[in-house]
This record gives C-alpha cells, structure tokens and sequence, in this order.
C-alpha cells in the first residue's frame, strides 16, 4: 500500500472539537436505541433513538448535526449493532424501519438549520425557546414523512396505510419523547451542555 | 445479535469493497424484482450466502423479529380500504412478496456483518469516498464503533442508578427526561476529551490506512454484484 510520507496535515481544534461532539452524539444515537421502555399501544420497543437526532441538530447545527447521524447510520451499515435491538446491516436500511434510519441525518440538518440559521452553532441560550420547540417537531415531520413514504415503498401497501402503521407503531412513543426533550430545552440544560463558546 | 466473528471461511479472506459490492448489487435486485422466478434465483443465492457464513436462517430471522414483526403488520394495513367494504385482501400478497424481498436483503446483509469487521468497513469508506468528508467519515466509523460499548455502559448504570433510587414510581416521561439529560451531560464530557485526545495525537487529514487487497475470489465476487446490479438495472 502507498503510504503517504509527506507532511501531516492537522486538523483544526475547532473541527477537531466539533467532530469529537458528532461522534458522541453518533454512538449515543446507538446506545439510546437499546434502551427500551414499555408503551402499552406499540407492537416494537420503543427506544429512545429519536433524542439522538433533537440533540444533533440542537447542540452541533446543520452540518455537524447531519454529519453525526450520517456517520450513526453508516456504522450500523457497516455491521456495528448501532440500531434499535442491536441491529446492523444493509438489510435493515432496506427494510420496513430504514426510512427512518435514513431521514435521521435530514432531520438533524433540517432542526439544526432552522435553530441556528449557519454552519457553526450558536450557544443555545440564545435562540429563542419557540424556535427550539418548533425546531424540534418540524424535524419530527422530517421523521414521519421519509420513514412513512419508506415503509409504504417497502411493503408495497398505499402511502396512507404506511401512514396509518407508522403512525399507530411508533408516533405515540415519538411524542412522548418529544415532550421530554422540550423540557430539557425549557429548563435550559440543553443550553447549559452546549459547548460552543 | 449479529455482529463480526472471526474465523476463515471463505467470506472473512474477501476484499470488503467486493463483498459490499454484492450486497449492493443484491438489495438493488432485490428490491425491483417481483417475478418469481427471480425471487427463487435470489432465495437460492441468500441461502448460499448464509451457508458460506456458517449463519442459520433462524438465527437470522430471530435477530431480526421486530423488522419480521412490522412487516407481518403491513399486510394487514395494506388491506385496510378507506370506505366500504373496509377490507381488500388481494392488495395483502404485494405487500407479503415485498416483505419477502426485504427478508431475503436481511440474509445477505447478516453475512456481511459476520464476516466483516467493521474496521475493514471503515477503512473502504476513508480510502475511497473523496476528500476531508471521507476522511472524517472513515475516521468517525471508527470511533462511533470504539464507543458504542463505553457510552452504553453508561447509559445502562444511570439507569439502574435511576431505579436504585425509585425512579420507577416516576412517570414514563420523567424517566426519559432524567436518564437523557444524565447521560448526556456524562457523554458530552467523554466528547471534551475525546477532542483533547485526538489533539493531542496530531489528528491529521492524512493518515495511514489499514491495508486492503483484492485476492482472485474477490473477482469472482466483483463479477457477481456487477451482474446483480445488471439485473437490477434491467428490472427497473
């Protein structure tokens, strides 16, 4: 193999910084998703995978945001248990929960760019508590539109079937979730963690 | 679970950009046949697959329940009909055949998984998606794979933490909030060093990669998915 001999060229700290904060929120992603808690209407586990995705494009912004879910699906591509019940692989991309998977980066980047409005995030204590909210639950539309449309595509049933059993599966679960992140923005510990000086 | 074992068979000596090759090949197939006669060349293809992996077809099927479950549900949506007579059975065999297509994508991508290390993966994605996207790509599978086991074992102690202390008569989205907000302050200081650490090693854009090399089955490999895709191409 060619290696390369000619000078190292570093990485900038502030990338550097960013990046290490998109592959922790990546793996936490993984982990939440093995966390199961109990929802009476719900054939499947719900997990806490989606407070993955808020905490993207909320504490990295559009792009560092889309990049951690990004690299969240790529490495559960890759054959790291990293989705829900420690599942990996192709296979589960191409199947019925897959547009979920896929929509994550989207809706990071989607969440980031409407809070932030720029590449590099700004300190969440100063974007309007509103705006995370909204934020938040446009990203979830995000969410329930490609994994829908996906999981019609995938088991060849009608757009509003996919819908319905999306809806029923996995919404209730969702909003709860949603709920719960908002009152960690609400509180204003979200603003407190955020790094970004 | 299914995740990378060691071993020598056949699928473990392959270059992974050939074995990604086939799997990509094989869902593009997959995914816009419904003939089925392909279906049975494909099937018959999946079971090879699996039995070059020494993976069993229930193994499989139980790793993957929930996905099995989901797509059990989608015939019975499926039938649902907005008016009377509320109910269409013949849209259910469409929905079952493609949720057939999806299984059969599930078994070569089982294989893969076992047969491939993920740093093998990673190593296809840094050397050949171009430019500082690959390289932070490639690296970053990397390190998301280092800490799945660290940030889970984290996130599974604030939960008995939780409970140790009553967190069970709390209410479901007090539970959530609590655990979120414990583990990801714990994570995010993981993160600040992390970023400490790769500095201090002189994380650079140009870093030497793990070697990777096409053997003769690897050819062969290349031949098969570039047929899959074919076909594929075909179909659409």
């Amino acid at each position: 193999m060619a290696g390369q001999y000619e000078s190292v060229k570093l990485v900038g700290d502030n990338i550097v910084e960013y990046f290490a904060m998109a592959v922790i929120v990546a793996t936490l992603t993984g982990a939440f998703a093995q966390v199961a808690f109990p929802y009476p209407f719900s054939p499947v586990p719900v997990t806490l995978q989606t407070v993955g995705v808020y905490l993207g494009g909320l504490l990295l912004g559009p792009v560092w945001g889309g990049l951690a879910l990004l690299l969240y699906a790529l490495v559960g591509t890759a054959g790291a248990p990293v989705f829900a019940n420690f599942g990996a692989g192709l296979g589960v991309i191409t199947g019925p929960t897959g547009g979920y998977i896929v929509s994550f980066p989207i809706a990071a980047a989607v969440i980031g760019g409407l809070v932030h409005r720029r590449v590099k995030p700004r300190p969440l204590d100063t974007v309007s508590i509103p705006l995370q909210v909204i934020g938040m639950l446009v990203g979830l539309t995000v969410i329930y539109a490609i994994g829908s449309v996906w999981l019609a595509a995938s088991t060849d049933q009608s757009l509003v079937s996919g819908l319905i059993e999306g809806g029923v599966v996995f919404v209730p679960g969702d909003l709860l979730k949603a709920v719960a992140v908002i009152s960690l923005v609400t509180g204003g510990h979200l603003a407190r963690i955020s790094f970004v000086e | 679970m299914i995740t990378y074992e060691y071993g020598t068979t056949l699928l473990h000596q392959l270059d992974p950009r050939s074995k990604l090759l086939v799997q990509f090949g094989f869902a593009f197939a997959a995914v816009t046949t419904t003939e089925p006669a392909a279906l049975v060349t494909l099937t018959l293809l999946a079971i090879v697959a699996l039995t070059l992996a020494r993976l069993s077809v229930f193994r499989v099927l139980w790793t993957y329940r929930f996905v099995l479950l989901l797509l059990g549900l989608a015939p019975l949506f499926a039938s649902l009909k907005f008016g009377s007579p509320w109910i269409a059975l013949e849209q259910a065999p469409p929905s079952i055949l493609a949720g057939y297509q999806v299984v059969l994508v599930l078994f070569i991508s089982a294989a893969y998984v076992k047969t491939t290390p993920v740093r093998e993966t990673r190593a296809a994605i840094q050397r050949h998606v171009p430019g500082k996207a690959g390289q932070l790509l490639g690296v970053g599978v990397g390190l998301v794979f280092r800490f799945f086991p660290v940030l889970l074992r984290d996130v599974r102690r604030a939960r008995l933490a939780l409970r140790a202390r009553g967190g069970d008569v709390l209410s479901t989205r007090e539970r959530v909030r609590r655990l979120s907000l414990l583990t990801i302050e714990q994570a995010f200081s993981r993160g600040e060093r992390l970023a400490l650490a790769l500095r201090a090693r002189c994380f650079s854009w140009n870093p030497t990669l793990p070697q990777l090399a096409f053997t003769a089955p690897d050819y062969l490999f290349v031949v098969i998915g570039l047929v899959l895709v074919g076909w594929g191409v075909l179909q659409v």
